[in-house]
């Protein structure tokens, strides 16, 4: 630090103090009352901006753990990202490249359930993709299925979105669900059973029509009536342009 | 669509809350007041659809001059230049022809990185800080293709190592930058109660020429000689005071409300926008170079 400009190395012992006030030293020559205006601040708007972001978790660990798991993020994480918005998808960085000394004192399902309650935020204001709606009202099973524009299949090992203060986890239980944004700009949150998520992620990854999508699904799961799989998963398809999760078909 | 020459009279910082209340009212006599809006670009900046589409709304209705936040011109990381043109871009959509930011920093570079704090932390006033902050505004002002306004900022913590006042530092960095000024009449007060200055004789200091545009706001008392800036209150008598006195020494430059705590009705946010207005009525009038000539400056 030697080589820094005075005022630089001033700025650093600022900021560090601002990151750790218990544990850094107080600046010589300024009052504790107007430094303590600066940690207030800067902490709080670190904390309100991640507690609004993730209510069921900080419920979950109770208002001291995660008082102390934000003061170790304001401590530990240097936060890349300009915009307010990005702060609670940097939490969830923290959480995941977290020391496992951390991570042993969090619950097992902790940084899952913080995913699945950033991933609102997330499809709220994600870029729509280029996708051109193509035909509303179009055949699923002989053309491709377009879907929303900000969606995304999620994966957990626990069934997250049962978890509350009172309903903690005891065990793991695979858990698939779809979050998307429909037409008005709601986010949406559907829970898929393994075969539906199966065929949605067939349909998202290869520029395949429904029946394609099908076909090939009755193939992995080695269905005797492959028939049965179609007419069946046809109506699944319907549903979910139903519900806006698929809004028309490409030929 | 905008150029600078039309951010002119009263204007407010644009608030989610009161998206809803200006579309509804817009078009009355009530909103008359409201000439332009300013807006942080990091809050809309890929803020998805809903947001893109509010924002078409305002475009197509007022001009909107963006204020940012995090840019960290007096920060020790590098200066953010995918952030600086990602803000370009920005600006450009948008044709948004005024970008202003505050003479503070928010970064401390942490670990190699930004190391972000999202909030306006004091530059200790020496000579190489002011030498540091003119070359990094005159790179974003390279970067962008145009000038940009800083604005004078609140604090709390008077850094003991300055060599010089709050306003020295201000004339030393806009004139070496040859940058515009973003005047906060709001925090010259709060500055003047937590430092022990008389805000009359800091504003003739004021290099008035160029002023860009100007900020009103409230502020929260937590105790006699500490004034927090929340914009969280009412305009309070003696930031009238200055601002009708900033008028009388420079004229009636383009002045701006922010309230982005405990925000009451726009009905109500009006009477203080009205009363700006007032002020500006009974004041002479101002020309500035870049008010004259606009094409100058959009680029």
């Amino acid at each position: 630090m030697a080589e820094l400009p005075g005022f630089q190395r001033y700025q650093l012992a600022f900021t560090a103090r601002l990151r750790d006030p218990q544990n850094q030293p107080p600046l010589a020559g300024v009052p504790d009352e107007r430094m303590a205006v600066y940690e207030e601040i800067v902490f709080n708007n670190l904390f309100e901006s991640v507690s609004a972001c993730f209510p069921v978790a900080r419920k979950v660990l109770g208002k001291r753990r995660w008082l102390k798991l934000n003061q170790a993020f304001m401590r530990d994480y240097s936060a890349n990202s300009p915009l307010f918005r990005k702060i609670p998808e940097q939490f969830l960085e923290f959480l995941q490249m977290a020391e496992l000394e951390l991570q042993q004192q969090l619950p097992p399902y902790f940084t899952s359930l913080c995913h699945y309650e950033w991933i609102e935020l997330s499809i709220a204001s994600a870029e729509a993709s280029d996708i051109k709606e193509g035909k509303p009202a179009g055949d699923l099973g002989n053309s491709r299925p377009v879907f929303a524009p900000a969606m995304q299949l999620l994966d957990y090992e626990y069934a997250v979105h049962k978890i509350s203060a009172r309903h903690k986890p005891k065990q793991q239980e695979s858990t698939q669900l779809l979050v998307f944004r429909n037409a008005d700009d709601h986010v949406k949150f559907i829970e898929l059973n393994a075969v539906t998520y199966r065929l949605i992620s067939l349909l998202q990854n290869s520029p395949i029509t429904g029946i394609q999508a099908l076909t090939l699904l009755a193939k992995e799961l080695q269905h005797p009536r492959p028939e049965s799989i179609i007419e069946f998963g046809l109506s699944i398809l319907e549903d979910l342009r139903s519900q806006g999760v698929i809004i028309g078909t490409h030929d | 669509m905008a150029i600078i020459s039309q951010i002119q009279g009263t204007g407010l910082g644009l608030k989610r809350e009161l998206i809803p209340q200006i579309q509804s009212l817009y078009g009355q006599e009530k909103l008359a007041n409201i000439n332009f809006v300013e807006i942080a670009p990091e809050n809309w900046i890929s803020a998805g659809s809903k947001a893109a589409k509010q924002l078409d709304w305002f475009v197509e209705r007022y001009p909107v001059v963006c204020h940012g936040l995090c840019l960290s011109l007096g920060g020790p990381s590098p200066l953010n230049i995918d952030f600086l043109k990602q803000v370009k871009a920005f600006l450009h959509q948008y044709q948004i022809p005024v970008y202003t930011e505050h003479l503070s920093y928010c970064t401390d570079g942490f670990k190699g990185e930004q190391g972000y704090l999202y909030d306006l932390l004091p530059i200790p006033f020496t000579e190489e800080a002011v030498h540091y902050v003119a070359q990094r505004i005159r790179q974003t002002q390279d970067i962008l293709g145009q000038r940009i306004g800083v604005e004078n900022a609140s604090f709390y913590v008077a850094a003991p190592i300055s060599e010089m006042s709050e306003i020295d530092f201000i004339n030393a960095v806009i004139t070496e930058a040859d940058c515009l000024l973003h005047l906060d009449i709001n925090n010259i007060y709060v500055n003047s109660v937590n430092f022990g200055f008389d805000p009359h004789v800091f504003l003739r200091g004021i290099p008035g020429e160029r002023i860009i545009y100007s900020h009103m706001a409230g502020h929260y008392r937590q105790t006699p000689n500490l004034l927090v800036d929340t914009h969280g209150e009412n305009v309070i008598d003696p930031v009238w005071a200055l601002l009708e006195d900033a008028y009388r020494l420079f004229g009636d430059f383009p002045t701006l409300l922010e309230r982005d705590n405990n925000i009451p009705p726009l009905t109500v946010l009006m009477q203080e926008i009205n009363k700006i207005a007032d002020y500006q009525d009974k004041a002479g009038h101002r020309f500035t170079a870049f008010h004259q000539a606009p094409e100058q400056m959009t680029g």
